[in-house]
């Protein structure tokens, strides 16, 4: 089976560092600047390394990561000069305190030269609602902490740390303790909803110095749109080809994660709000997918049945490949408003033509079929997500990859309408999605015009017995009487 | 990495599916053929009764086959793909 394996030609696995050791005096950092954007249950971390190679013939930098980092942090992109080098799937060699991630350079620097170096990486589960309770119509106050100081195993002559909040009003944050030995000016400031921590000059994250001087520090914001987090999500690609038609379904368990609601729920309440249109911020009423252009039959019910409370705009159909200018519209309002701590199940469904989805190769008779990973729903993430492909009965020699690594993956047989021997499924799971993670996973299959004649067979078998029966019927005399 | 790209874009260059009979076509096959079935069933009930059951054969089958293609051709015309 094709698996997607981490050998780009340009990149290297470093040697796993048996401690953290300083990789040698090879690079030096002229300036590390970090922008941490503040979300809900997103933050989008962005990371520029100003790097200058002090010995020549450099082609590997490495960067690191602490352990509480890496262990938030759901997906992860390096560039250089805007040119992909590393992507959500590299493999780090762990350390003792750290993990270690390697970027090999588009060419080896001489003594003196610089580059830049940006990591974007986004995090999941990092801020919490604090307080944990609010009523219906307090703010919404979250908390987000991190560590003050990037780590990197080379010296920085100058980094700086900015936390951005998109409301303005920040409720507080931390002022560092015993930095005077790096700060020339203020240790931290202030400006709107953006902290700067720093700048902090000539360190060196070793084992001693993260020891000493290594410290948390956290904001407390305002954020005015639902914390939401997709608890599982269930996806079922099911791919016809006498109909010409791929269906998607997506099963999903939503969990509002800001504070839980203090007090009982006043429809009053929040009918009034929405008449003076100030709906408290941690209320989720309504969110918007973007499905793929030429969606049909599209559905939308939860445990009670049919939720009317939904509008789709759709998009003309594109052509298999193409870029979609524009994509169709579900709006989706749940059946009821999900406060802070409540929970709410949908299952969600459309048609799309199958020539969108699945090219043809005639030299071999292989059909690949291209299936997103996920529909997102703007800013929130997906704990447990689980994609299963079906394919036609009878399909055989299946090849799958994943775009990126998966926690597991399987196959299976799934019995569905008119089926004799059940048709192949392949199954992957995944954890804390995001919306960058939302690319196509493809599958490779051929099936023989014989397989699909099968299901003509059993439905032409099924008549014909009822033939056969009434050949046999005609013949018995059920007379009481002898004529 | 390359292997994924290298993937996606033989995906995005290989021509699209298409299918051994229009799906617009569908809902109008499956009239005529289950109509078919309909009267080679009511035909076969007027048939007489061969020691050698040829004719009833035949016309059993050609139903058979016909109301098999019917049957597939009316589930994708309801919205159940099969």
């Amino acid at each position: 089976m094709a698996r997607r394996w981490w050998t780009l030609p340009l990149f290297l696995v470093s040697a796993l560092a048996p401690s953290f050791s300083l990789a040698g005096p090879a690079f030096e950092n002229t300036a590390i600047v970090r922008t941490i954007e503040l979300g809900g249950s997103l933050v989008h971390v962005s990371t520029t390394y100003a790097v200058k190679a002090l010995e020549p013939g450099q082609t590997t930098y490495q960067i690191a990561l602490s352990k509480a980092e890496r262990a938030k942090t759901s997906w992860l992109e390096a560039k250089v000069k805007a040119r992909l080098h590393l992507s959500s799937s590299a493999r780090m060699s762990p350390g003792v305190a750290e993990y270690l991630l390697s970027i090999s350079l588009p060419k080896a620097l001489a003594v003196n030269g610089t580059l830049n170096l940006v990591l974007e990486t986004m995090q999941t589960h990092a801020t919490r609602p604090f307080p944990e309770q609010a009523a219906q119509n307090e703010p919404q106050l979250l908390k987000y902490e991190t560590d003050l100081f990037t780590i990197s195993p080379y010296t920085t002559l100058v980094q700086r740390t900015k936390i951005k909040s998109i409301a303005p009003n920040v409720i507080s944050y931390t002022t560092p303790h015993d930095v005077d030995s790096f700060v020339r000016d203020g240790s931290v400031t202030r400006s709107g909803g953006t902290i700067t921590y720093g700048p902090y000059h000539d360190i060196q994250t070793d084992t001693d110095f993260v020891a000493k001087h290594q410290q948390s520090v956290s904001v407390h914001y305002s954020f005015d749109y639902p914390v939401i987090e997709v608890e599982t999500l269930h996806r079922t690609a099911e791919i016809s080809h006498w109909g010409s038609n791929l269906n998607i379904e997506d099963k999903a368990h939503l969990h509002n994660a800001g504070p839980t609601l203090k007090g009982h729920f006043s429809r009053l309440e929040y009918q009034s709000q929405n008449f003076q249109r100030k709906q408290a911020p941690h209320i989720l009423s309504d969110f918007t997918l973007h499905l793929p252009p030429g969606v049909t039959n599209a559905y939308f019910y939860d445990q009670n049945g049919n939720v009317s409370t939904s509008h789709l705009r759709t998009a003309p159909s594109v052509a298999k490949g193409s870029k979609a200018v524009q994509y169709s519209v579900l709006q989706l309002r749940p059946r009821y408003p999900v406060l802070g701590g409540w929970n709410y199940s949908y299952t969600i469904g459309f048609d799309t033509p199958l020539q969108d989805s699945v090219s043809y190769d005639a030299k071999d008779g292989v059909y690949m079929v291209g299936v997103p990973v996920m529909t997102p729903i703007p800013g929130t993430v997906v704990n447990d997500a689980e994609v299963k492909i079906i394919l036609p009965e009878g399909a055989t020699n299946v090849k799958f990859v994943s775009p990126f690594p998966e926690i597991s993956n399987s196959m299976s047989t799934h019995i569905s309408y008119l089926d004799t021997v059940g048709r192949p499924a392949v199954t992957f799971t995944y954890k804390n999605l995001t919306y960058k993670h939302t690319d196509n996973i493809y599958v490779s299959y051929q099936v023989p015009l014989s397989a699909h004649l099968k299901k003509v067979l059993s439905v032409s078998a099924a008549f014909f017995s009822l033939f056969a029966f009434a050949f046999m019927a005609r013949r018995v005399n059920l007379n009481l009487h002898k004529k | 990495m390359d292997n994924y790209e290298a993937i996606q874009a033989l995906h995005n260059s290989l021509p699209p599916f298409s299918p051994y009979v229009p799906a617009s076509l569908l809902p109008s096959i499956a009239l005529i053929l289950l109509a078919s079935t309909f009267v080679l069933a009511f035909y076969f009930s007027t048939l007489p009764k061969d020691t050698f059951p040829l004719r009833e054969t035949a016309v059993a089958s050609l139903a058979s086959v016909l109301g098999g293609f019917g049957v597939v051709a009316l589930f994708c015309s309801a919205g159940v793909n099969v």
